[in-house]
């Protein structure tokens, strides 16, 4: 009984340090198991050193594969301190191969950090430099590549693009917007030290950064060239406070160009001060638009068929009482009795507040909304404003009667020509978007593909179409005119802005703008051009601004051979204007039969033969009456 | 001989390993101190070769002899863990009196101790088998022998050691006829103690913090828990592999000793780990099949009381490696380095393989 007694308590004891021993062993599971990722790391932290090498950012490119930001390739020196035993000569060694100060290598070869890179005397060397500090093969001593951000275009598109940090971390724009796809993931050499600091002759571990992402644009680079320098244009000539051009294709609301001055050079964005680089004006600055908003109030009235735009009549006395308020046209006197498409082309105030009577308010805000008015559009850049509207409980009849011709409220540029695109395509609002895919930087694969977002339709097909007719008219006869190109269709309205400041209106102060489009009977690009103040000019928008777009069309057409068109809307001419007259193809045609069609012309033959062999200018276009028509003859 | 084959071959891998590691975890402070990548493992290698020679020599020895011997060998001990305490005698080693310094070679009377009052338990409970379950006539006797003892190596201090003879010979009251409620007052009145202790010097507070949350002293008392824990947890289940430690570059202070563990985990992982526990689990069991089959009540408490003794201290010395107890400073036996730890273990062996030869 006794020993059966001990014999119970020794087997138990060996239960207990059974179950002790499994205790132990779960302990251990859950450190060599559960924890050890966490621990390696906590540990590989005391042990190893890494020598960051800088990813490659991905290239940005424009649609077209032009490359607007790319990666350029320096190498640093770098020295981890613990490693290096004999300080003072590797200091002085090291010294003398970078032509420097033995102090200035001796006070990152003696800091107490894990770290240090040598800077600035060790940073961007050249090849032959660099070896030779290779070749010294001492400990602690290490060259690493690394990789800075270099922009070719220097200035162009930098308040689109942005710009990056001292790590290679982006800070504005699209290289803020889309980090996390071009920062790729930078790599290290891991080497191991010892708890007192020497070199382990472990294996060095390796991580080969990972290059980011290749981002291509919605922007076309010739195209944006072309802003720039009609951009840099205005700046010497007319001297504004600011200025902005923006281009979008209407169908999609993808961004062509976009620019503004003052600007920047990403590559050196220290050398300005933080508000010329901050503020990205076509989507961050907010004005009153002015009669270019007054697009919007002709689309809701005819998508609600308030007026026929040809029939229906209104006479402007030169001004127009609200309340008590009395609303002036801008051309003094009045432009008497009108059709609607006459006010449209005369931007007639007094006719575009009857416009927004016959609305009523609820409708016209309702347009507003819908047009996307008062809301950040969504585009993919930061910095963006939403404008302001009135709100629909306080508009009374003076508020609404304003807002029909763009007065007393403010829009951004982006919101502008988003709503007007709406206007002219159809009637389909779309979310504005500036990056066009997301590509593999190995296999050019395409991870993300940007396509045009609607958000919904917001008048009709057939409304648009109107819109689009009237807005040609305002080119060929009315406040447009300066934009008017011969043989091809442009459709477009001006817009003369008065700034305000702390609540009231600047005396001789304004933003002019024109918003038009091209071709105006299916619009591939819609063209916004703001200058704010310019100064020795009359301030209306079709005298600065409208000749702005007209120079980037032209362009465009000459990058792009748009072919010439017969059937554009003529244009109506003052007795200022010089007129255009269609000249014939006579190329084939004997020189008797065609005096009289050429009688508008000054005609100047070379040869003796009877046909025409070339002409010059060529057939089927306009040319200035009574200019030199060069005929070749057999 | 071939009847204890179950207990000499599990201290052999144990202690040949032992030494494997001892050379592992020490080569490179062991070349940096002395220049000498095996100045540990010669030293070890020689306190092997001596501890199996005193194996082979006490397994020839009749055990029936320490019964006879019982209450010199307690005096002798008694005189020994008094003299060390004498400065001058003594010498002090890692803020502790506790050595006897023989040349390079030093001895911890302490670790002697053990066997000593283990010997002299066994010989008390096989004598007083109808008093043990009277309190007074039975334990209060011999709980005041271990307290005295227990105060002697206090003095020192080595807290560890002392933990490791108290709970062996408490193991040993176990397994006797004591009553099992003795233990709920022995509990009831340890927790008093200790709580006492914390009033009386409000550092143990921090000191427990410490150990729960070594990440809140880093630097201080958290540090060795925290270097143990970084070669135990990449370690991972199969380990880095014999000889390839990091921390041993210099990171754990004194690998070779009482954290000498946490290396073996680095370098052979949580299976290595098993295998390693399975081996102490295995000893302990032949040697208590050895304690349950022995007639002689001598023989049964003194087997149980040296196995016990040495796995309670592998237990305790692992918990502390990793985390679950606060650093007490006891040796892993067979592995640590140290003469002292080793021989008597090896030496426990030796009279556990004698006493095995007499079962029937």
């Amino acid at each position: 009984m006794f020993y059966y007694k001990i014999q119970k308590r020794l087997y138990l004891t060996f239960v207990i340090l059974l179950l002790i021993f499994l205790a132990i062993i779960l302990r251990l599971f859950y450190i060599q198991v559960f924890k050890t990722k966490s621990l390696n790391e906590l540990a590989s932290n005391l042990w190893s050193r890494n020598l960051p090498i800088l990813a490659d950012r991905g290239l940005i490119t424009d649609r077209n594969g032009i490359i607007l930001a790319e990666n350029i390739t320096t190498t640093s020196l770098v020295v981890i301190p613990n490693q290096i035993k004999n300080k003072e000569k590797v200091s002085e060694d090291i010294a003398k191969i970078l032509n420097t100060d033995y102090l200035n290598i001796y006070k990152f070869v003696s800091k107490r950090s894990s770290i240090e890179r040598v800077h600035p005397v060790g940073r961007g060397l050249s090849y032959d430099v660099a070896e030779k500090i290779n070749n010294l093969n001492y400990d602690g001593v290490y060259l690493v590549k690394e990789s800075k951000r270099y922009y070719p275009y220097e200035t162009m598109l930098s308040h689109v693009l942005g710009y990056v940090g001292i790590d290679n971390q982006g800070l504005s724009g699209i290289e803020l917007e889309y980090d996390k796809y071009l920062k790729g993931n930078d790599g290290a050499i891991k080497y191991f030290s010892d708890g007192k600091g020497n070199r382990l002759d472990l294996s060095e571990v390796y991580t080969e950064p990972v290059k980011g992402n290749n981002l291509a644009l919605t922007i076309d680079a010739k195209i944006q060239e072309m802003v720039e320098r009609e951009l840099d244009n205005v700046m010497i000539s007319l001297n504004p406070d600011q200025a902005l051009v923006l281009i979008m294709n209407p169908n999609t609301s993808e961004v062509i160009a976009m620019s503004s001055r003052p600007n920047f050079d990403s590559n050196n964005y220290q050398d300005y001060d933080i508000e010329t680089i901050n503020r990205n004006l076509p989507i961050w600055g907010t004005y009153e638009p002015g009669s270019t908003f007054k697009i919007i109030t002709l689309a809701a009235s005819l998508e609600e068929k308030t007026i026929n735009l040809f029939e229906d009549h209104f006479y402007d006395s030169g001004s127009v009482t609200v309340e008590s308020a009395r609303i002036k046209c801008w051309k003094s006197g009045g432009h008497g009795s009108q059709t609607y498409l006459e006010v449209v082309q005369n931007s007639c105030n007094p006719g575009f507040v009857s416009l927004g009577q016959k609305l009523g308010t609820n409708l016209l805000y309702d347009y507003l909304i819908k047009f996307g008015f008062g809301t950040k559009t969504g585009i993919d850049l930061n910095g963006e404003s939403s404008g302001i509207l009135f709100k629909l409980d306080q508009m009374g009849p003076i508020e609404t009667a304003t807002t029909a011709f763009g007065q007393g409220i403010s829009v951004t540029p982006l919101q502008q020509v988003r709503g007007v695109s709406a206007a002219i395509n159809g009637g389909k609002l779309h979310i504005p978007y500036i990056v066009r895919s997301i590509s593999e930087p190995e296999t050019n694969e395409v991870i993300v593909l940007n396509k045009p977002k609607l958000i919904k339709n917001v008048i009709s097909e057939e409304t648009s179409k109107l819109v689009r007719y009237a807005l040609e008219t305002v080119v060929a006869h009315g406040t447009g005119r300066n934009s008017y190109i011969e043989n091809y269709r442009v459709g477009g309205k001006t817009g003369t802005a008065q700034k305000v400041k702390d609540g009231v209106y600047m005396v001789g102060n304004y933003i002019l703008s024109f918003i038009g489009f091209f071709p105006a009977d299916k619009p591939d690009y819609i063209i916004y051009v703001a200058v704010d103040n310019p100064k020795g000019i009359t301030q209306y928008g079709g005298t600065v601004s409208a000749p702005v777009a007209k120079n980037i069309i032209l362009s465009i057409i000459d990058y792009l051979h748009y072919k010439p068109i017969k059937n554009e809307l003529q244009k109506e001419y003052m007795w200022l204007d010089t007129k255009y007259l269609y000249l014939e193809n006579v190329v084939g045609k004997n020189v008797k039969e065609i005096k009289e069609q050429l009688k508008n012309f000054k005609i100047e033959y070379s040869g003796s033969g009877t046909n025409i062999i070339e002409q010059n200018p060529k057939g089927d276009t306009y040319v200035k009456e009574g200019s030199i028509v060069k005929l070749m003859l057999n | 001989m071939v009847k204890n084959i179950g207990i000499i071959i599990p201290t052999i891998i144990l202690t040949l390993f032992g030494l494997l590691m001892v050379y592992s975890s020490s080569n490179i402070w062991s070349e940096y101190k002395f220049n000498d990548s095996f100045h540990y493992l010669r030293h070890q290698s020689i306190f092997v070769v001596i501890g199996f020679v005193i194996m082979y020599i006490l397994s020839k020895i009749d055990y029936k002899m320490y019964y006879k011997k019982a209450n010199w060998i307690l005096l002798i001990c008694f005189l020994l863990l008094g003299l060390v305490l004498i400065p001058g005698i003594g010498i002090i080693r890692n803020g502790s009196r506790s050595w006897f310094g023989i040349g390079a070679f030093g001895i911890q009377p302490s670790e002697f101790a053990k066997i000593c009052l283990i010997i002299f338990m066994a010989k008390y409970l096989s004598n007083n088998v109808k008093d043990m379950s009277d309190f007074k006539k039975g334990a209060l006797p011999i709980l005041i022998v271990i307290f005295i003892f227990f105060g002697l190596i206090m003095l020192e201090p080595d807290f560890g050691t002392g933990m490791v003879i108290v709970i062996s010979l408490i193991g040993m009251l176990f397994v006797s006829n004591i009553k099992l409620n003795f233990f709920a007052y022995t509990g009831v009145a340890g927790l008093i103690g200790m709580v006492g202790l914390i009033i009386a010097a409000p550092y143990r507070v921090a000191r427990i913090v410490s150990y729960l949350n070594p990440w809140s002293d880093p630097l201080g008392s958290g540090f060795q828990i925290i270097q143990s824990l970084y070669a135990i947890g990449p370690g991972g289940l199969f380990g880095l592999g014999l000889g390839n430690s990091i921390q041993k570059h210099f990171y754990l202070p004194e690998p070779q000793t009482d954290f000498i563990f946490a290396i073996i985990s680095e370098e052979f992982g949580f299976l290595g780990i098993i295998i390693l526990a399975g081996l102490y689990l295995y000893l302990f069991y032949k040697v208590l099949k050895i304690s349950a089959n022995i007639n002689d009540l001598f023989g049964k408490y003194l087997s149980f009381g040296l196995i016990f003794g040495i796995i309670f201290q592998t237990v305790l010395n692992i918990s502390v490696v990793i985390g679950l107890l606060p650093v007490t400073g006891v040796t892993l036996p067979f592995f640590s380095y140290g003469g002292s730890s080793l021989l008597v273990s090896l030496a426990s062996i030796g009279i556990i393989l004698n006493i095995g030869k007499n079962v029937k």
